[in-house]
């Protein structure tokens, strides 16, 4: 398959084979010369405020920089604005990136005051305004918008993210659900756990060493409604305390905040009816 | 890789002391200097370390439904009454007595619940222990005197429907 890939493009392209790594990786950057639609139209510079600190230096005080961009020359995204900075304009710009289209959850920061992914927020197109760039707001800063999240990931192994059965089915094949018990699970599974809702939340902020969050109660709920699952009983008992759930105070940051769309607040009213009702 | 930097807080802090090495053993004014923001928190500061391992879950608690499931539903079910608790004896225009004692203990209760989560969420036992059981002693004596107050102008007074539609109607 790769080998017929390569002859295919052999013969379709016309571009040279081999380009040197600089321009193979200058994906960001809308190339001036060939690409730019109106030459002429005036050059758009808005400014970004970016957060950095340096743990090689921890004498400083996190400050923040600025850095001015052309959007003419910019994608549209304010992860293509950050690795344009780091491309050309200061290398040690740190932050995580991996699949700039929203499903891996790495670009996570705090963007204008909203929490969100790099990715998928756009840059605003009023350059009289200017943009602040933090990292997740209430987390330990590894470096510039890098979050540590150990404890959120520690957290989320608590609640024991898979399916726990004892029994098989009759024929021994998969384990199926009907539509309904299917349908239950959408506006769950799409979680990419990326800790915007988890890190938006006041009550998260307070006692994050114990309240699991709403990232982590969503993916709860998402075991909890699973039709296959069998051990919704100690499921439910693992959250049965003061802290877990019921630091809940529907706050509602975390439906508003999601950059998926999803709403870890009513997942968590489902688990508190759940948990009432047994 | 955020969790390999905050898995070694050991190599951040030989790599400190390498650093640190040259100058002098820690002396005051680079601790100092190592607070990098201004020294005003209110709680004191986090140990910034984790149990266990980076691969170990998070402790779960141990389960406490009267602390959890069926404390919530209790907190609702008296939430949910106190709104037509409050609207009935204006709505009927009747003064008994009995319905003002169940106002006012359900308010009493539902402020309990109130302040006490509050404390929960601020003064945490796991940060300041002292002070969360000092909050705690102090909520029940507000509570116990909030009941007795309320206790004594039920009997000795008009009553607390009956106080409020007077400063209404004055």
């Amino acid at each position: 398959m790769s080998a017929l890939r390569t002859t295919s493009r052999l013969i379709a392209s016309s571009k040279p084979l081999f380009r040197p790594a600089a321009f193979a990786r200058s994906y960001a950057t809308v190339d001036a010369l060939s690409q730019d639609p109106t030459p002429s139209e005036q050059p758009r510079t808005k400014t970004f405020h970016v957060y950095r600190w340096n743990p090689d230096q921890p004498t400083e005080k996190p400050k923040m920089q600025t850095y001015s961009l052309d959007l003419n020359k910019t994608g549209p995204m304010m992860l293509d604005a950050l690795i344009r900075i780091k491309n050309e304009m200061d290398p040690t710009l740190t932050f995580r990136r991996s699949c700039r289209e929203g499903i891996c959850g790495s670009c996570a920061m705090n963007i204008d005051g909203v929490n969100t992914l790099a990715c998928l927020c756009r840059i605003p197109t009023d350059t009289s305004k200017e943009s602040r760039i933090y990292p997740l707001p209430h987390t330990y800063v590894v470096k510039d918008l890098v979050p540590d999240l150990t404890y959120f990931y520690k957290q989320y192994k608590s609640i024991k993210p898979y399916l726990q059965r004892e029994t098989k089915t009759e024929d021994g094949l998969e384990y199926r659900q009907s539509p309904e018990e299917r349908k239950k699970l959408d506006g769950l599974y799409e979680c990419i756990l990326c800790a915007c809702c988890s890190t938006s939340c006041p009550s998260y902020w307070w006692n994050s060493e114990e309240y699991l969050g709403p990232a982590i109660l969503l993916q709860s709920y998402r075991w909890l409604a699973d039709s296959r699952d069998e051990k919704t009983a100690e499921r439910k008992a693992a959250l049965d305390n003061s802290m877990s759930v019921y630091r809940c105070h529907t706050i509602l940051n975390c439906s508003r905040t999601c950059p998926k769309g999803l709403n870890p607040a009513r997942a968590i009213a489902e688990i508190k009816k759940m948990m009432a009702s047994h | 890789m955020a969790s390999i930097a905050r898995q070694s807080p050991l190599l951040r802090q030989s790599c400190l002391s390498a650093f640190r090495a040259p100058w002098a053993t820690r002396n005051v004014a680079q601790v100092v200097a190592f607070h990098a923001s201004a020294r005003k928190q209110i709680l004191p500061p986090l140990p910034q370390t984790i149990q266990g391992t980076m691969n170990d879950p998070a402790p779960i608690p141990t389960s406490h439904p009267t602390e959890g499931s069926y404390h919530w539903t209790f907190e609702r079910l008296v939430s949910a009454g106190l709104v037509p608790l409050c609207i009935a004896p204006f709505a009927a225009g009747s003064m008994s007595p009995v319905m003002d004692a169940v106002i006012c203990s359900a308010i009493v209760v539902h402020s309990h619940i109130g302040f006490h989560a509050s404390i929960t969420d601020y003064f945490p036992t796991r940060r300041v222990p002292k002070t969360h059981t000092f909050m705690i002693w102090l909520l029940r004596a507000f509570t116990v005197g909030t009941a007795v107050g309320l206790y004594e102008f039920e009997t000795n007074d008009v009553g607390v429907t009956e106080a409020i539609r007077r400063v209404w109607k004055a």
